[in-house]
């Protein structure tokens, strides 16, 4: 017990007091806000404006294509976008969505080019001429007839991968040639408006109270859960074989086997490391919590805050059983195969399998999003591999009967027995066999005599 | 050798790897308070047969009592193994890893570090305490192995080729060290293949090759029960009693001088006699004991010929 008690401090501190422990647990919440916030500031950024020569062959389109870009009618089309697709706006919204419009209106500098005659050939020659002067950054034809429907609107741009301004330009191009089209048929905008308008559907999930719940917020948390007990599992597991080959290389395997049993050595590894696992996940859990607490009392952000579903101790508890279970299971087969390689680097490819593997339960996990209560989602989340990444979510999307959680348990608690069991055998004849890599048969051989 | 319990008794000790044999039947004894010398060329079974002892693996037949008792992890707490094969954690701290090495034996907390500053400051490695592997020579990391093995104050010390690696002075100071470690009841086992070391060192040695047994016993007793007589000589103008089959029997030639074996019932002083009969100009004429390195040799080539 005393050994057992030494191998597992010395694992747990051998982990914990690491520069890249510390770096991890902090980096990933702030690898996460990057995600969120940085796309969200770059796209605010305001560009050079982009000066267009304008030629309008049909003398009514102009007029409405500059309306349509001015900031009122942006902020307004965005505020029916919302409207329609029945998201509330709080107050501090629209006004984030007007200054974004106004920026994208700035972005535009218009100058009307007159025909005055000139065949299409020069006036495009001429605008390609100013365009290399850089006099202008581009140029728009507009043809002569709106209702000739297949009529090219030519648009030449120097910054031609500006994907931002290219969309802003062609939505109020296409709306400023419908409004004309609608004008000359003697239909209202409104009517049109009306008749266009998408039915609105409020698609909220039931829970198995009959209580709403909010199904976007849901399968978002879902999927960040998936992610991270995916990736937690990979880096343990690696850092287990990164662990067992080191003792292999440098040979300390010899003096740790004349100190205690291999099995003891094994299953104290598997214990630290995983107790390191879970104190990174406690410090991410703590601090989601208390970012979350700290947005709730931000009114801006109230909204977000609840869109996340609510998250019961209970199944807290339940990840952290299940983090457990697949710790277990990848951690036994990572140690597996750290004994049998030569070198880190051996180890790296033949890591293949178990993150394969962890890929698969990865890929099960959206099915389960998709539908929890399906004949697949049932299985996958009792399934030895499947099950650690598959329950949690099943768990959360749509809490299934105590029985099949229990059932999920007990066929994963046996796997693991008989995985550590399995790695166990092979580790304490492949810790002590150095030089090279041992075959499958080998391997089993050892299994049965060891 | 039965006055005293012995501190190792191995009795028909197998180990199979499949089809190969790597111990054949091996008996022998280790009495307390000797130094043990574990001889063999490569390839003999020496790691393996150490392994059994230190309870890594486990002989197929056969049985090997430490204490008189059977190899469990409590005997393993009793002995202090120094591997042929052996290493360091790359990137931990010198102290930290002395103390999980101690840790796994059984010694903790406070005793542990006090051991730990003794035998860093013995070793001459006190300034080394906070720095990692990397940052050691070859020749120091080999004394903080040395120190992991005696951390727990082991009764009974099992050196796997203590000096390989090591240079001729390190050599001479870890030699000290086990010889200040042998006064009191400890005992030390040490398998090596350099001759010269384990004749100063051992007391008793135990000669393996291809997995069986061919020497076990005092080093005295041995050295006289192979007692061939053998004379170191230097001179001049012996030539043709040299070439006298019926009197010696091979001449081995040395830089500074020649060993000459007698044949069967000759004796040194009747060689000695007819040298001087000859007018033979003698400047070295001494009868010498056969070094562990001829009889080692002398054995090994022995068996493989009774082999084949």
């Amino acid at each position: 017990m005393n050994r057992f008690l030494a191998v597992v401090v010395h694992e747990y501190k051998k982990v914990v007091l690491k520069w890249s422990f510390l770096v991890g647990t902090l980096l990933l919440p702030v690898l996460a806000g990057v995600f969120a916030f940085v796309p969200a500031i770059i796209f605010s950024l305001k560009g050079e404006p982009t000066r267009i020569a304008l030629v309008d062959r049909s003398g009514t389109v102009a007029p409405r294509l500059k309306d349509n870009l001015s900031a009122d009618k942006m902020a307004e089309r965005a505020r029916k976008a919302a409207a329609d697709a029945a998201v509330d706006i709080t107050p501090s919204q629209d006004e984030q969505l007007k200054r974004t419009s106004a920026q994208l209106v700035e972005s535009f500098i218009f100058t009307d080019v007159d025909p005055a005659g000139r065949s299409l050939e020069e006036i495009r020659s001429d605008l390609t001429s100013r365009i290399t002067a850089e006099e202008f950054d581009a140029y728009l034809i507009i043809p002569p007839d709106v209702n000739d429907t297949a009529a090219v609107y030519e648009f030449r741009s120097r910054k031609g991968a500006d994907f931002i301004t290219n969309d802003s330009l062609r939505d109020a191009l296409n709306s400023a040639v419908r409004s004309q089209r609608l004008a000359e048929a003697n239909i209202s905008e409104e009517r049109l408006a009306a008749i266009g308008k998408p039915v609105v559907m409020d698609a909220k999930g039931l829970d198995d109270r009959g209580g709403e719940k909010d199904t976007t917020g849901l399968m978002i948390a879902s999927f960040v859960i998936g992610l991270m007990i995916y990736i937690t599992l990979a880096i343990y597991g690696q850092a287990i074989m990164g662990a067992v080959v080191e003792e292999k290389e440098t040979r300390i395997s010899e003096i740790l086997f004349s100190s205690a049993r291999p099995f003891t050595l094994l299953f104290g590894k598997l214990v630290g490391v995983g107790l390191a696992g879970l104190t990174q996940l406690a410090i991410w859990i703590v601090s989601a919590a208390a970012l979350l607490a700290f947005l709730a009392l931000q009114t801006d952000l109230s909204q977000l805050v609840g869109a996340v579903p609510e998250i019961s101790l209970l199944m807290i508890f339940y990840f952290l059983i299940y983090f457990l279970i697949g710790y277990f299971i990848y951690a036994s087969i990572f140690a597996l195969i750290g004994s049998v390689v030569t070198s880190l680097q051996e180890g790296g490819q033949f890591a293949f399998p178990p993150v394969m593997l962890l890929l698969v339960a990865f890929y099960f996990s959206l099915a389960v999003i998709r539908d929890p209560n399906s004949t697949l989602s049932f299985w996958v989340s009792i399934a030895p591999f499947f099950a650690p990444i598959t329950m949690p979510i099943r768990i959360m999307a749509e809490t299934p009967p105590f029985w099949q959680i229990a059932l999920s348990i007990g066929i994963n608690v046996l796997a693991i027995a008989g995985l550590v069991w399995l790695a166990s055998r092979v580790y304490r004849v492949g810790m002590l066999m150095y030089g090279k890599r041992a075959t499958i048969p080998e391997i089993w051989k050892w299994i049965r005599y060891a | 050798m039965q006055e005293e319990q012995a501190t190792l008794q191995a009795k028909g000790v197998t180990k199979r790897y499949g089809d190969f044999t790597a111990v054949d039947d091996l008996s022998f004894e280790v009495r307390p308070g000797r130094v043990f010398g574990f001889l063999g060329p490569n390839g003999a079974g020496k790691t393996t047969t150490i392994r059994m002892i230190v309870g890594i693996t486990f002989p197929d037949e056969g049985q090997i009592k430490l204490f008189g008792q059977p190899v469990t992890t409590e005997t393993q707490g009793r002995i202090g193994y120094l591997p042929e094969e052996r290493g360091l954690y790359k990137k931990m701290k010198v102290v930290d890893q002395l103390k999980y090495f101690a840790a796994l034996k059984g010694v903790s907390g406070r005793e542990a570090e006090r051991r730990i500053d003794f035998w860093l400051e013995r070793m001459q490695l006190a300034d080394w305490k906070k720095k990692k592997t990397t940052d050691l020579s070859k020749g120091m990391q080999q004394k903080i192995q040395f120190i992991a093995t005696v951390l727990h104050d082991p009764d009974l010390l099992i050196l796997d080729e203590p000096f390989s690696g090591l240079d001729p002075v390190n050599v001479e100071f870890l030699i000290d060290v086990i010889s200040e470690f042998r006064t009191g009841e400890k005992t030390i086992i040490f398998s090596t293949h350099l001759m010269e070391t384990a004749e100063r060192l051992c007391s008793d040695i135990l000669l393996i090759n291809k997995s069986r047994k061919v020497l076990f016993g005092s080093l005295r007793e041995i050295k006289e029960s192979y007692g061939q007589n053998l004379i170191a000589f230097r001179g001049e103008g012996a030539g043709a009693i040299l070439e006298d089959r019926a009197m010696i029997d091979r001449v081995v030639t040395h830089a500074d001088e020649q060993e000459l074996h007698l044949a069967e019932g000759v004796d040194a002083q009747d060689v000695l006699r007819r040298m001087v009969a000859a007018g033979v100009s003698i400047s070295k004429f001494e009868k010498t004991e056969p070094s562990l390195n001829d009889i080692f040799i002398d054995r090994v080539k022995g068996g493989d010929n009774s082999d084949e």
